[in-house]
């Protein structure tokens, strides 16, 4: 209920972010129903009509091997949200726990954070092809990868922020009490960074999909049988001029999803503690 | 006090190193922000620390506390040693010495109930087994300070200032401890409640019997509270004694100028001073660092710092030119 309660109260009288979050659930939604909500398999291959125009009974046109694109994209939602899901998790909890025990116990901070000093060095997407490269095609490789790239962006900014949390009197307080580090650090501190992380969490998802999709564009993400927007899109690109609806819908999808995770989390950052807004500068 | 005191601080030491290190030379300044503070404290007594902000005095409790860690010096609790124990082998002992916080909007926990904040010590230190048995404690106390039980299901953020100032005396109060320490308890406060939470601590200290190191930047509060008084200067204890000592034979320069500054407190006493420029503890100056702002300052002062001499038994003043003080006052 109370779940609820504040949901409502951010997103009210927030329209972009609003749309955003209706728009994901759709997406969500595809991706959980897609194998009764798509009409064709995926995979299908049907010689006989490829490259055929979007209409009936193939809403969004077939590509050159004559597989269904409309459920192409559905089934696409899934990879999305997979990459999406799994690569916040992986970034949240990595780069959350380095930049809090960082900011934490400042002599192995000084450590971990110039190591993640170097990797912030690197352009984002020129890290994931460098890991990429070291890696097989995989869904699994392809979480961790982009993982690894916002876990740096995520330990920087958990950082500042703990560092600013561990002076407030309150923690002074429980140390007084004879609380412990772990106690200081799971009671005291991660809660109030409960909603700085979630704000966090839905730009690292929108920068995610944008990510996989230029890695699997560059044929260095997913592998390439599996139905992705990013995919779709890298396989279909020399067809542009005689099929362009294979790039367009894949193409809309990812435009349409990374911006509304952006509004979500301008929504989410909007609303939130004013003490941390400086922090989440996007990522 | 004639028995050995419950807390005996000596030549007190915290400095700190300002500034960040250059990766060659030293580019780091120190601060000494408690130089050398002695002092002691019997079972049930309170002593107030006064002296202008930025003296040194908050600095004294979060050492004797060990937020911060001393440079240097001696405390003892019930004769035992507590500044060169580990913050493993001191947890125990928190128990005993607990600290009331200033700002009472920063001292709680805003994603934890009340109960959770006063739970929180009790589990810590295995005063409640069960969770029936904290709230009962919990019930208690609440009730001690001046709350309603009900409540302990509440955020911080219901409350005003006032009232969370009694929560944060709750929590220290809840563990029965041997030392209170007060850092500025009521400066926060709305002149309109100070007074109520003053003697909210007063009728706990006495009723409880409670030794309390009580600090405070003004003599005005200290007068009702304090058994003895000690006056701090940038870092360092310029005047000790009992409050009749300090309110009414003053035989510091500085403590007659923070006396002369509380208004209407010794009536006929005109404000003839100044409060002048308070010394920054960066840079303090040579000798006594009062001299500077000092009327009967002559050149010893300006070289050298006074040692404490005995006025009186237990009142002791770091002063050059007592004899030429106690005239002045006659
Ligand atoms: N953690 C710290 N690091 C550096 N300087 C400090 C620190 N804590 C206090 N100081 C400095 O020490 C001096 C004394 O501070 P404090 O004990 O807070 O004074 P008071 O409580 O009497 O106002 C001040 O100059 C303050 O800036
Ligand atoms: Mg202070």
């Amino acid at each position: 209920m109370s779940f609820l309660h504040s949901v409502r109260d951010i997103f009210r009288g927030r329209a972009m972010g609003t749309a955003g979050l209706i728009w994901l659930c759709v997406i969500l939604f595809a991706a959980l129903a897609a194998p009764w909500i798509a009409p064709f398999d995926p995979l299908d291959i049907d010689p006989v009509n490829r490259l055929t125009e979007p209409g009936w009974p193939h809403l969004f046109g077939t590509d050159h091997y004559g597989r269904d694109t409309f459920s192409r994209c559905i089934y696409g939602a899934r990879m999305t949200m997979l990459i999406g899901l799994g690569s916040v998790a992986f970034a949240l909890v990595t780069g959350g726990a380095v930049g809090m025990l960082s900011a934490y116990f400042t002599r192995l901070g000084n450590f971990l954070m110039r190591g993640i000093d170097v990797l912030m060095a690197f352009p984002a997407l020129l890290l994931a092809l460098v890991l990429m490269t070291l890696l097989e095609r995989s869904v699994v490789n392809t979480i961790i990868v982009i993982g690894i790239v916002y876990a740096t962006t995520t330990a920087r900014i958990l950082f500042g922020m703990t560092l600013k949390l561990k002076r407030e009197v309150f923690i002074d307080a429980a140390v007084c009490s004879g609380a412990g580090h772990g106690s200081i650090l799971f009671r005291h501190i991660l809660p109030n960074l409960i909603s700085p992380l979630l704000v966090q969490a839905s730009f690292i998802f929108a920068f995610a999909q944008l990510q996989a999709a230029a890695l699997d564009f560059l044929g260095l993400g997913l592998p390439p049988e599996v139905p992705s927007w990013g995919n779709m899109l890298s396989e279909s690109r020399i067809y542009v001029t005689r099929a362009p609806w294979l790039l367009l819908y894949p193409g809309l999808l990812i435009i349409l999803s990374v911006f509304s995770m952006n509004m979500v989390g301008d929504a989410m950052r909007d609303s939130m503690d004013p003490r941390f807004k400086d922090d989440i500068a996007g990522v | 006090m004639s028995a050995a005191p419950l807390l005996q601080v000596e030549d007190l030491k915290t400095h700190f190193f300002l500034g960040t290190a250059r990766p060659f030379g030293s580019g780091r300044r120190l601060l000494k922000a408690v130089d050398g503070v002695s002092f002691s404290i019997g079972a049930g007594e309170v002593l107030s620390l006064v002296g202008e902000s930025g003296c040194g005095k908050s600095t004294v409790g979060r050492t004797l506390t060990r937020l911060e860690t001393a440079s240097g010096g001696t405390a003892r609790l019930d004769g035992r040693e507590i500044l060169s124990l580990s913050q493993a082998e001191f947890r125990p002992l928190r128990r005993e010495i607990q600290m009331i916080f200033q700002d009472p909007f920063a001292s709680l926990n805003p994603r934890l109930t009340i109960e959770q904040t006063l739970a929180e010590p009790l589990r810590i230190h295995g005063l409640a087994q069960t969770r029936t048995e904290a709230r009962a404690l919990i019930a208690e106390t609440l009730q001690l300070v001046g709350l309603d039980p009900k409540v302990m299901e509440r955020y911080p953020h219901e409350f005003s200032g006032g009232q969370r100032q009694r929560i944060g005396i709750a929590r220290v109060m809840i563990l029965k401890p041997r030392l209170v320490i007060a850092d500025e308890a009521v400066s926060a406060l709305d002149v309109s409640i100070q007074a109520q939470v003053l003697n909210l601590i007063k009728d706990l200290q006495r009723d409880s019997g409670v030794s309390m190191l009580f600090i405070s930047h003004d003599l005005g509060v200290v007068r009702h509270i304090s058994d003895r008084v000690a006056v701090m200067y940038l870092g360092r204890i310029v005047e000790i004694g009992t409050r009749a000592d300090i309110f009414d034979r003053p035989s510091h320069p500085y403590t007659r100028l923070l006396l002369s500054s509380i208004p209407r407190i010794v009536p006929g006493r005109k404000r003839v001073e100044d409060l002048g420029e308070p010394a920054n503890a960066a840079s303090p100056p040579s000798g006594c660092a009062f001299h500077p702002r000092c009327k009967f300052a002559t050149d010893i002062c300006r070289t050298t710092q006074p040692p404490a001499h005995a006025v009186d038994t237990g009142h002791l003043s770091a002063c050059h030119h007592i004899e030429a003080l106690q005239k002045d006052l006659a």
